[in-house]
Formats: structure tokens, C-alpha cells, sequence
């Protein structure tokens, strides 16, 4: 690109990012990131979709410019681990970039760099995994007998070869659950809690799979039962063994926000973890915009502070003459409460803060 | 000018600040005084996009117009104070008196208030 070209292209940026500031929409996101896609800075591209989406989190097309971002970052990422592996091969770099083609989908380049990583290091485990991986998520996939086949029989190579590997009994403990072999779902999952005795998940998940009824162990005839049936057995391993544990989060959660509410002055108050949100006050329903307000202030203190790099925002308060807005962060859990003037502040906060860090175990894909 | 420079200079002064600023609601900065690690611009562009999105939700949520921000972060604090057409922006450190820095910020922004209406 020569230098005019480089100068229209930095001015129709300006231009763009002036417009998505004064009137943000999705289509002005969405312009301002194809360009920087089209410049191959999907770093950009990706802050852009993600600003994006705290303005309007439920546009499909700002989550597929989050993910072609996304994507375009793994190529770049891909291309960079190849150089410094074709330079100085290790299994570490393998491993990394077996793992960038697994999450870009990319199974020709992943299947020659693993024939190319057992000939180097054959005693190394790492290749036998990353294909298993793969074979795995297009089972779950298109629900595949055969690549349920290929995935058990790469995961088992993996285990034979190296049985201290954890990932490897991961997957196959899943894998055997999901489909309904719960007995050696539970041979692996008791693998597992040797390696990692301190993993207090892993006994709820024993705990959980010991109460199931077990389907036999003739893993072949039950992928075929799973294919022809279209559906697995079981749903996903995580958060199946933590179901006591969410309950118990989900109520002190309720219970801490009907805290909050008692409060004086407290008008409202919301706990939201992805897309679940629990209310409490003078809140209509899901789609108050309360809700909105809370998501934005969290999401927009959170990038103001990691690019002014003060780390990550965990408290923020709004005033004005509604009053304050008070906003608590823990990872991905937020906790909001609004309330009057003369309020006290430090209570409100101190209850939101106890609300986000006890509510750890709660998954966030369900609407509350 | 000369005052508001003064003004943003002394808050700088004060235990525990670690820079402030005077910034135009679009992102252009007034008046600052930070330290090294701290760029005027950047502040100014980061705060103006927060508030632009802030205020933007606030008034689409029919809540009404926010006049100070209160951010805490795992390694510094930074308070907004909103003036008519600008805001005042104070970076703190993680352990700096808030109460305190709030009654010093809404002198200043009274100081700032009448230097503009002056000059």
C-alpha cells in the first residue's frame, strides 16, 4: 500500500471511529472493524466488536465481527508459532499450535503437523491428544459414530503413552458419560482426582456420575446408539457436579440482593452472570433497562481501566441527580444497585462485593 | 488558563494522585498534570469514550444525566468530576483516601468553574 492509499485509509478510520463514538450502532461498529480486518489488525477489530457489543449485546452481527476477529488474530498467531517452530522446534510450540488449528477448525494443517511432530518426538504424547481433540469436537459436532471412534482411539494412544496426562482423561471421562458408559467415565475421572487430589470438582462430578444408571462399556454400540438417535445420553460434564453447590450460590445470591433492597434508599438491585440476571426492587422484568445500565458501566470501567492500566475494574459508582448507581465486579459476575441521595454508599457496596464473590459456582447460561 | 493550570497542578500535588486533568467532553485535553506513565491524550480519549457511553445508556434508560464517576481498580482509583462542557479526571493509587479526594476534586471543579466563567 503506498503512501496516498495509507493516508485515505487512516482518514476514512478517523472518519469511522468519529461516527461510532457520536452515533454508535451496530453497522458502525461493524464498518469501522471490517476495516480493520481489512488491514489485517484484528486486535483492533476485535476491542472494536467488543465495545460494540457492551452498547448492544445481543447483535448477531457485532458477535460474528468478534468472531472473524477472532479468527483473523488465530491465523496471525498460527503463522508467528510456525516461524519460531520451523527455526527451533520443541513440543511446547507443537503443542501451541496444534492447538491454534484445533480452535480455527483447520484439520488439514493440524493432521501434518501432528505426523510431523510423532516423527520428531515420538514418544511425546502431545500429537495423539490434539488429534483426539479434534476428532471430539466434530463428534459432538455432527454426532458421528466414527469420529467418536477415531477421538476414543487418539485419547486412549494418549493416555497408553503418557497416563499422568490429565486432559487426555478429561476428555475421555466426558466423552464416556456423555454417551451413557458411566463406569469408565468413572475410571478416568478417578485417574483424574489422582493427578489433581486438591480438585474439589472432581469428587462432585464422581458423586454425580455415581448416581447414574450406566449404559455397558461397549463404547462402539453406544456411538452408534448416539448417532442414530441424533442426542447424547448425558449433557456436558461441567457444572453437573456443581448443581448443590450453584443451587446454594443461586440462594445466597437472592438472599444478598434482598439485603441490598432492605437497605435504605435502596431503589433497585440486579445480579447478572452472562446471560442469567436475578432482580430485586423496583425492577419490571428481564428487560429493564437497569439491567443494560449495569452491564455498560461494568463493561465500559473495565476496558477504561485495563487500557489506562490501573488493572481491572471491581467497584464503580455513578452520580447524579437520580441518585448513584453502584456497580460490583467479580470475574464475570456483576452486582448493580441504584439508590436515592444520602444513601450509604460504603453498606451498598460492601453487600454487592459479598453478592459477586459468593456467587462463584453460579453458571451464567440460563435466564434467571 | 493560567488558573485551571494551577488548580489541575495542585490536585497533582496531593497525597496519593497520581495525575489530573481538565478534558473537553470530545476527548481534547484542557489542562494536565500527570505523572511520566500517564499520557494527557489517552486519558482524555479513555474518559471520553467512558462518559459518551455512560451517559448515552443513562439517557436511552430514562435515568438522567450522571455528574461524577467513580472508578476502583485493582491498582489505582480514578474520579470524574463532570463540569458543563468538560470534566475534571483524577488518577489515584490503589490506597488513596477517596472521601478526601472527593471533597478536593469538587473544590476544584468550583475553582475550575469560575476561572472559565472569568476567562
Amino acid at each position: 500500500m503506498h503512501l496516498i492509499q495509507r493516508m485515505k485509509v487512516w482518514k476514512e478510520l478517523r472518519q469511522l471511529e468519529q461516527r461510532a463514538r457520536e452515533e454508535p450502532s451496530p453497522s458502525t461498529f461493524v464498518d469501522l472493524g471490517q476495516v480493520y480486518i481489512n488491514l489485517e489488525m484484528h486486535d483492533k477489530a476485535q476491542r472494536v466488536a467488543e465495545d460494540g457489543l457492551a452498547l448492544f449485546p445481543r447483535s448477531t452481527e457485532l458477535r460474528q465481527l468478534g468472531d472473524c476477529a477472532q479468527r483473523g488474530r488465530r491465523r496471525q498467531q498460527s503463522k508467528e508459532v510456525r516461524a519460531r517452530l520451523t527455526r527451533a522446534p520443541n513440543p511446547k510450540l507443537y503443542r501451541e499450535l496444534a492447538q491454534l488449528y484445533v480452535e480455527l477448525g483447520d484439520a488439514a494443517s493440524l493432521h501434518s503437523l501432528c505426523q510431523e511432530w510423532t516423527v520428531r518426538y515420538p514418544d511425546d504424547a502431545g500429537a495423539w491428544l490434539a488429534i483426539g481433540q479434534a476428532r471430539l469436537l466434530n463428534f459432538y459436532r455432527d454426532l458421528a459414530a466414527r469420529e467418536g471412534q477415531e477421538a476414543v482411539r487418539c485419547l486412549e494412544r494418549a493416555v497408553q503413552m503418557d497416563g499422568r496426562e490429565p486432559q487426555a482423561h478429561k476428555l475421555l471421562a466426558e466423552l464416556f458419560y456423555r454417551i451413557g458408559a458411566v463406569h469408565s467415565a468413572q475410571v478416568h475421572l478417578s485417574a483424574l482426582q489422582e493427578l489433581q487430589p486438591d480438585d474439589a470438582e472432581l469428587q462432585g462430578l464422581l458423586d454425580h456420575v455415581a448416581m447414574l444408571e450406566d449404559h455397558g462399556d461397549d463404547v462402539r454400540a453406544l456411538l452408534g446408539e448416539v448417532e442414530q438417535s441424533g442426542r447424547l445420553v448425558h449433557q456436558a460434564l461441567a457444572g453437573a457436579g456443581t448443581q448443590p453447590g450453584q443451587e446454594a450460590s443461586v440462594a445466597r445470591v437472592r438472599e444478598g440482593l434482598a439485603g441490598v433492597a432492605e437497605l435504605a434508599g435502596v431503589r433497585k438491585a440486579t445480579f447478572i452472570k452472562g446471560s442469567r440476571a436475578l432482580v430485586k426492587g423496583a425492577i419490571r422484568d428481564g428487560r429493564d433497562p437497569f439491567l443494560r445500565i449495569v452491564r455498560v458501566i461494568a463493561k465500559s470501567a473495565h476496558r477504561f481501566a485495563r487500557r489506562l492500566d490501573i488493572g481491572s475494574a471491581s467497584k464503580t459508582v455513578v452520580d447524579g441527580d437520580f441518585g448513584h448507581i453502584c456497580v460490583c465486579v467479580y470475574g464475570d459476575a456483576l452486582a448493580g444497585a441504584q439508590c436515592d441521595r444520602g444513601a450509604d454508599l460504603e453498606a451498598v457496596m460492601a453487600e454487592l462485593q459479598e453478592i459477586v464473590a459468593g456467587a462463584l459456582h453460579i453458571v451464567g447460561g440460563e435466564h434467571g | 488558563m493560567s488558573k485551571i493550570q494551577d488548580t489541575v497542578h495542585e490536585l497533582h500535588r496531593l497525597p496519593g494522585v497520581k495525575g489530573a486533568a481538565l478534558i473537553t467532553n470530545d476527548g481534547l485535553v484542557v489542562a494536565s498534570s500527570l505523572d511520566e506513565r500517564f499520557q494527557g491524550d489517552v486519558i482524555a480519549g479513555l474518559t471520553s469514550y467512558l462518559l459518551m457511553t455512560t451517559q448515552r445508556c443513562l439517557t436511552e434508560g430514562g435515568v438522567g444525566r450522571a455528574t461524577q464517576y467513580v472508578l476502583t481498580a485493582t491498582h489505582g482509583k480514578t474520579l470524574i468530576v463532570g463540569l458543563e462542557d468538560s470534566s475534571l479526571v483524577i488518577v489515584l493509587d490503589q490506597f488513596a483516601d477517596l472521601a478526601q479526594a472527593r471533597s478536593e476534586a469538587q473544590e476544584a471543579a468550583q475553582r475550575i468553574r469560575r476561572a472559565s466563567r472569568i476567562s
